[in-house]
């Protein structure tokens, strides 16, 4: 008895324990509204996938404050580097935030020599820094250890002007060790270098968009006028990344462009997949006093995925291989989480690190429970594991039912297991026309096959029915002709009879 | 009641000339048929964009409404023939009002024909097989357009350019009526508003 009394205050206990326990954190904890787009183009709320959860300065890895920090790259053995520009030193940290060693200068044939606010960052797969010195105007390439390996400066090539100024900004390497540089004030494309360090050429130039309205006012505009208008250039690249295939990921600052993010190939066409319900261009619809969203960097995830950097808003965007948008985090302001001036985006353990060149302070975003589902399942989907990725696309619906790709990607692991008719809901759920096409094709014939027999049957009888009616009204016809025929004689005498009376 | 509401709307829309000469002439077209028709649009513009399948239909379903669809549908027909009715009586039409809008009503019975059969197959449509829809669909604004053009022909006993002449004169119209008509909305607005304010004026001062 008295364990019974005993158990029954032990269970009250426990529940007055469960409901005190505070709430998990969830999206009220960020600082910014996350939405997502849905298929009318509406900003929907939607769960935060990412959170902050701690911001780091310089003072807190205790190198001194970072001033104007330039660039942020993490290596392939976890350890992260940060380019602080202002300082003109690089910073090495460890995953854990212990700072391994700050690059101030390196050994040049003997001489030491130091950078001038480096601003762009790369690591290969070796270990190896590519550091964009760009006050210097050269790359300089580092070993793990500090050595200096060698140096890309101021090519020398035919199809470039004498006076040609070589101020690279950004970096990157592919798998061939050739280096890919942005450079201030070239607008002919991304510079392309073998591993020798020798200029090859240019890839990927942003095409120009004629404006026709400009284009007739200048017809009317006399020199002097003409002179004093901006000119047509292509706009430059503002961040470049490399995915494991070799394809270069590259955005742009145009406004007006609807393809900020391009996908270069190794011939230097644009491939990137856009198979989404919208432009890759971040926000989509925006107050004309903020304009806009300008992707300053770019950083390719595991899984095609791929996160860019609106500096614009600060907000950064990630979408899926297919083009799809998965989620939006971050905004700009003073708190926790908040940007001043975003300048580069990567990704660490699970977690995703923004750094801020106006804080000069690194957040650390993690992910969500919601995040980590979509993340998850989009792994699934791009990897061809369709069937693991629905549990993990109804946990995303349970979070978020207004989740167009969650309804998608259910739909077609289910036209793979040929249920067609539950993938048609689902299809139509997530206002994916394409997908619904296929599935109601394959529902359709498997509808007339499984009841074409009835269809027959049902067909034969009413044609014989409709014929046996004809035949019988024919014969009715004509009996009543031959009827009415041995009839008419006495009609007629009858008529003749009544006209006689008249 | 069989003659007027189905047998000779379906019979115009196959042989436009004869029709609506005996329309004009010989009193066959009926303004109640013409109001029917009328609706039937109305219904039939409703039905589509309600019902059409999933893959031809691009419309918000939080967005529809009825009501706006059956304005949207009554306003500009009778706008055409007020227009209509303008323009023509100052270039020697022999339509009365009455003609054009049975000749305008009369020529909108493709749109019903073709489109409830159509809004019943875009159900059961792949993606492939929806072009033909959309075929189906420019073949009755097509077959609207001639027919409406045929019937102010005959209405007006006009020439083929006099037609399309005072035809994009009634657009043009139409227009105009649009901007007087906002206008005098606006300018009324004003003067309710004036003496509104003269009231409270009134009250507050006393």
């Amino acid at each position: 008895m008295i364990a019974k009394k005993w158990l029954l205050s032990l269970m009250a206990a426990s529940l007055l324990i469960v409901y005190a326990a505070p709430a998990p954190a969830h999206a009220d904890s960020a600082p910014y509204e996350s939405y997502n787009y849905n298929y009318w183009e509406e900003a929907v709320p939607a769960p935060a996938a990412y959170i902050p959860d701690r911001t780091l300065s310089g003072k807190d890895l205790g190198v001194g404050d970072f001033r104007e920090p330039g660039d942020m790259a993490v290596a392939a053995s976890g350890l992260i580097y940060i380019a602080d520009s202002g300082n003109g030193r690089i910073i090495c940290l460890d995953p854990d935030w212990k700072v391994v060693k700050v690059i101030n200068s390196f050994d040049n044939q003997g001489a030491e020599d130091t950078f001038k606010n480096p601003s762009g960052l790369y690591i290969t797969e070796d270990g190896n820094l590519y550091v964009a010195d760009t006050d210097n105007g050269r790359v300089v390439i580092l070993s793990p250890e500090g050595e200096l390996l060698g140096m890309v400066e101021k090519p020398a090539s035919d199809i470039l002007p004498a006076d040609f100024k070589f101020i690279p900004v950004k970096v990157t390497v592919d798998q061939a060790e050739r280096v890919y540089v942005i450079a201030k004030g070239i607008f002919e494309g991304i510079m392309q270098f073998d591993k020798n360090g020798e200029f090859i050429g240019y890839v990927g130039t942003n095409k120009v968009q004629r404006d026709y309205a400009e284009y007739l006012w200048r017809l009317v505009s006399t020199k002097a006028q003409k002179a004093q208008m901006a000119l047509f250039v292509p706009t430059e690249f503002s961040n470049i990344d490399v995915d494991a295939k070799g394809f270069l990921y590259a955005t742009n600052i145009d406004p007006g462009s609807k393809e900020p993010v391009k996908r270069l190939n190794p011939s230097g066409e644009d491939v990137l997949k856009r198979f989404g319900y919208f432009d890759i261009k971040g926000d989509i619809t925006y107050r004309t006093a903020v304009g806009s969203s300008k992707f300053t960097d770019i950083k390719v995830l595991a899984n095609g995925m791929y996160s860019a950097l609106d500096a614009n808003q600060g907000k950064v965007f990630t979408y899926n291989d297919e083009g799809d948008l998965l989620y939006v985090y971050g905004g700009k302001g003073n708190q926790t989480g908040t940007f001043k001036i975003p300048v580069a985006v990567e990704f660490s353990q699970g977690n995703q690190l923004v750094l801020d060149r106006g804080k000069g302070n690194i957040v650390i975003f993690k992910p969500t429970r919601f995040g980590t589902s979509v993340n998850e399942a989009v792994g699934y989907h791009y990897n061809g594991e369709d069937t693991l990725a629905v549990p993990v696309w109804r946990e995303v619906l349970k979070l978020n039912s207004n989740y167009d790709i969650a309804y998608i990607g259910i739909g077609k692991s289910l036209l793979m297991d040929k249920k067609n008719k539950e993938a048609l809901k689902y299809f139509k759920l997530g206002m994916d026309r394409d997908g619904y096409s296929v599935a109601f094709k394959r529902y359709r014939r498997e509808v007339m096959q499984e009841h074409f027999g009835t269809f027959l049957t049902a067909v034969t009888i009413l044609v014989l029915a409709w014929l046996s009616y004809k035949l019988f009204s024919f014969w009715r016809r004509k009996r009543r002709l031959t009827a009415s025929r041995q009839a008419s004689p006495n009609l007629k005498e009858g008529n003749a009879h009544e006209a006689g009376f008249h | 009641m069989r003659q007027d509401f189905i047998k000779f709307p379906l019979h115009l829309i196959v042989h436009p000339f004869d029709s609506f000469w005996d329309m004009k002439y010989e009193g066959k077209g009926k303004v109640r048929v013409a109001l029917t028709i009328l609706l039937l649009v109305v219904i039939s513009m409703i039905l589509k964009d309600q019902f059409a399948g999933f893959l031809v239909n691009y419309n918000d379903p939080r967005h529809l409404n009825s009501i706006t669809q059956l304005f949207t549908i009554i306003f500009p027909f009778f706008l055409w023939c007020l227009s209509n009715w303008a323009i023509t009586t100052l270039m020697d039409g022999e339509g009365k009002f009455k003609e054009i809008m049975m000749a305008t009503a009369y020529a909108l019975v493709p749109i019903v024909i073709i489109y409830v059969p159509m809004i019943l197959a875009s159900r059961f449509m792949a993606e492939e097989e929806t072009a033909f829809y959309y075929l189906m669909m420019t073949i009755s604004s097509v077959w609207f357009v001639a027919l409406l053009f045929v019937g102010i022909m005959t209405v007006h006993q006009y020439t083929v350019l006099k037609t399309v002449i005072t035809m994009l004169l009634t657009v043009i119209v139409m227009g105009i009526v649009v901007f007087l008509g906002t206008l005098v909305l606006s300018m009324l607005q004003q003067i309710i508003e004036f003496f509104v304010n003269i009231y409270r004026e009134l009250i507050f001062r006393t």
